[in-house]
């Protein structure tokens, strides 16, 4: 056991830290005690450092040791006795190493501060009706947030950090007594796997937490709400809660979560049904519109009404293109669009959509370049593919992949791409739910939060898709 | 281990598909081609033989509950000619898929793309149909459960309209005893469907309370299918075996519906959603014998060995979907005979045996 020397144990962390502009060393003595003081000052806040530190060790009548600056003297919360080596831990944690000439061990005072925003409502999950609140990229205040809604000694949470230089904080949520412990063990083990530098957002353990890890459709849960988050808790799910982002995660997932939305619980559940038929048809619409079109074009023509097909026929002649090269072209013109007003100012992003929208689609058309059928098919399945913004990537690359097999096989390339992406969907399954239920495999229980969804007083049990502990929600 | 059983539910849907679909295009006219409207009767009496095939097997299940056909066959008739048995049916499968797939290109050249699109088709069809087999038999069933609403119900919209359409009662009783047995035993190779269901024995988790569900679906199959023969025939009571897709012929007397335009669209797309599911069916009726033969080969060692006998016989030996409609009413009958008949009498004494022994 060594005693700790003050100046020489500064000098030594601040070497560890490579004399990184930000670390702080402060060297204090009163009636012969030598105490030191490390920390990072861009993380730590200084107010309190004064406040809870400086002010009541200057003016304390006790005698600077370990045992009264922890008892008596201090006004900070959390105090921790660390060894030398914990040194480093501690200070990129936010902490002010105390360290008292003589003594064995130092003490951590927690005065992290980052700049954080407050709870507002995420962009991607507005509600008409309901909790507005948004996640944020503080994990404290995140998990403050679900501790709020589930006031309960069984919400668990595990802390562990991963990556080797970001140190990041994951906290794995879970309920006790309803979820699968099974499940929960399987994604910590997963999570301890990762070797990785740096952890920036929460998608980066997307990746590593899916079952089928190359595949198209994402296995993980992506929630911006804590609302939201607490109903799948108490579905029997886990929860990633990850440091630096707003983006919670769940698991299992499966596909038809994202088709739920959260209005859909804080309205009628008659016209939440509505709704979630228009959502499903809309989703269908988005996938397959474009391809359809052109394989009724090309080699369905007979099937199609007769004042339709002369309407088709009167604005596609004289085309300079096919129409499998037209609708091509305008399919990669919307998404050219889209991309640019992403990615542009909001001022110049209305200008960019206006300019594309109006000006070259009606311009176009007029120049005799693309159709006006063409056009409202491919605009209306790229509209429809917000209905689901969450499935927004997956569903373009289908509305391409439809749109070649529909102009090169007609009808039976539409219908073999369902048959092989729906056998693809089926093969997914996520911590042993199957990726299509409740519909393939059927499950009767969980019909009930379908398309068709029923009154909350009537879901008596929980989803049977998922596996968990408790079945009964509602005695 | 993966599990890989499907419910009863889920074969009660594989049962429906399958008779559903080698019989509601090309069955009709060819019946009414040998027997007249009495085609009809002869979809009875071979629907009453496959019940008693799927009496054999709810029989034989129920004694052996959790094992292979492979073992039961081992056990009770020896290595080799449990071979024989998974090579004929290997066989069988091959030779009903060549005829599904035959008789639905015919009916797309004929009726959707009016021109030869043979590499096409094949580059459509065969991938995914592979990709089915190796996903396993649990990844098609569950997706044969999600489209068989949406399947049922565009034949049900076919039969509705054909319904409306029909011109009175069929002329019955035209043909004469010979000519009913000779045309239903020319065409007991298009039955014989559920000896599938014998291949995958160990893979159906089923309880004796839900052979009942199984049942269901079957009777709605086969319900199904006469009633479309009924109407087909009443629709066309003189010119039935110039017709050949039952399904969507029965449309075509009504080719517009005001503004919806024409419904065959329905008949068509069903029918190519059957047919998919129809050729799965098939090819993995072909890739579980194969892995029966030879253990040490993988499923996709068989959908490779698959691929490859198909497109041989289909480019040398078949050809033309005619050539295959002759092989199928004058060789395949006697395989059918083998394959439907011959295996599950066997099966059924040994499962008599087990009974006694028990």
């Amino acid at each position: 056991m060594s005693f700790l020397n003050v100046e020489k144990t500064l000098s030594k962390v601040k070497k560890e830290f490579y004399q990184t502009s930000d670390i702080t060393s402060r060297l204090f003595k009163k009636d012969g005690a030598t105490l030191g003081f490390i920390y990072l000052k861009s993380i730590t806040d200084g107010q309190l450092f004064a406040e809870a530190i400086f002010k009541p060790i200057s003016s304390t009548k006790y005698s600077l040791t370990l045992k009264h600056l922890q008892e008596d003297i201090l006004e900070a919360n959390d105090i921790t006795e660390v060894d030398e080596s914990e040194f480093v831990d501690k200070i990129i944690s936010g902490s002010v190493i105390i360290v008292i000439d003589g003594e064995e061990k130092a003490l951590a005072v927690d005065l992290l501060k980052y700049p954080t925003r407050t709870p507002s409502e995420p962009p991607t999950s507005p509600v008409i009706m309901g909790p507005r609140e948004g996640f944020v990229e503080d994990i404290k205040t995140n998990m403050s947030l679900m501790r709020r809604r589930i006031a309960s000694n069984k919400l668990v949470m595990k802390q562990m950090k991963i990556g080797e230089f970001s140190n990041t904080k994951v906290v794995i949520t879970y309920i006790h007594g309803i979820t699968d412990e099974k499940i929960v063990k399987k994604v910590q083990e997963r999570l301890k796997e990762i070797k990785i530098d740096g952890i920036i957002d929460s998608y980066y353990l997307v990746g590593f937490l899916q079952e089928n890890e190359n595949s198209v459709f994402r296995q993980v849960g992506m929630a911006e709400k804590p609302d939201i988050v607490a109903s799948k808790l108490l579905e029997g799910k886990v929860a990633i809660i990850v440091d630096n982002s707003p983006i919670v995660l769940t698991v299992p997932f499966i596909l038809f979560e994202d088709l739920q939305n959260s209005n859909d619980y804080y309205t009628n559940h008659h016209y939440s049904s509505f709704i979630r038929a228009i959502r499903m048809i809309g989703i269908i619409m988005a996938i397959v519109s474009s391809g359809m079109y052109l394989a009724l074009q090309l080699y369905h023509y007979n099937v199609l009404p007769l004042n339709f097909l002369i309407t088709i026929a009167d604005t596609t002649q004289g085309l300079p293109f096919t129409p499998f090269l037209e609708i091509l072209f305008i399919f990669l013109l919307f998404q050219i669009l889209y991309e640019v007003s992403l990615r542009l100012p909001s001022y110049l992003g209305l200008a960019t959509s206006v300019v594309g929208a109006l000006i070259l689609g009606d311009t176009g058309v007029k120049a005799g370049l693309i159709s006006p059928p063409g056009v409202i098919i491919v605009a209306v399945s790229k509209i429809a593919l917000y209905l689901v913004p969450q499935q927004s990537s997956q569903v373009t690359l289908l509305q391409a992949i439809f749109v070649v097999l529909g102009g090169s096989l007609g009808m039976l390339g539409i219908v073999a791409g369902m048959i092989y992406f729906t056998n693809y969907l089926n093969k997914i399954d996520s911590y042993g739910s199957p990726y299509l239920a409740p519909y393939s495999p059927r499950i009767d229980n969980d019909l009930q939060d379908g398309i068709f969804k029923e009154n909350i007083a009537d879901m008596r049990l929980r989803p049977e898709s998922f596996k968990n502990k408790n079945k009964v929600r509602l005695k | 281990m993966k599990d890989t059983t499907i419910n009863a539910r889920q074969t009660g849907m594989l049962c429906t598909i399958m008779i559903l679909a080698n019989k509601i295009f090309l069955l009709p006219a060819l019946l009414y081609e040998g027997a007249k409207s009495d085609g009809f009767f002869i979809m009875i009496m071979l629907f009453a033989i496959e019940l008693c095939v799927l009496g054999v097997f709810f029989l034989l299940k129920s004694k052996y509950p959790n094992n292979t056909l492979n073992f039961i066959l081992e056990k009770h008739i020896g290595k080799f000619l449990s071979k024989i048995i998974y090579i004929v049916l290997m066989v069988f499968f091959l030779f009903k898929t060549l005829l599904a797939y035959s008789v639905v290109y015919a009916y797309l050249k004929a009726q959707v793309y009016q021109e030869e699109f043979a590499l096409l088709a094949l580059i459509c069809i065969i991938p995914v149909v592979n990709h089915a087999v190796i996903s396993g038999l649990r990844v098609f069933s569950r997706t044969i459960e999600l489209y068989f609403y949406a399947i049922c119900t565009g034949i049900f919209i076919c039969l509705v309209v054909g319904l409306i359409n029909s011109q009175g009662m069929p002329f019955f009783f035209r043909a004469t005893p010979s000519e009913f047995f000779l045309t239903s035993f020319k065409h007991i190779f298009s039955f014989g469907d559920f000896i599938f269901l014998f291949l995958i024995i160990d893979k159906i988790k089923i309880e004796k309370k839900e052979y009942k569900t199984v049942f269901k679906f079957i009777v709605l199959g086969i319900a199904i299918v006469l009633i479309l023969f009924y109407i087909f025939y009443s629709i066309y009571q003189i010119t039935a075996f110039m017709h050949n897709s039952a399904l969507t012929d029965i449309l075509s007397v009504s080719l517009q519906f005001n503004a919806v335009g024409r419904l065959d669209v329905i008949a068509m797309v069903t029918i190519m959603f059957l047919s998919f599911f129809e050729l799965t069916i098939f090819a993995f009726g072909f890739s579980e014998g194969f892995c029966n033969v030879f253990h040490k080969l993988n499923r996709t060692y068989s959908v490779v060995v698959f691929d490859v006998i198909f497109m041989c016989v289909y480019f040398i030996l078949v050809g033309r979907y005619e050539n295959m409609l002759l092989y199928n009413e004058s060789w395949l009958p006697y395989l059918s005979l083998f394959a439907n008949y011959l295996i599950p009498i066997l099966l059924f004494v040994i499962a008599i045996l087990k009974r006694r022994r028990n």
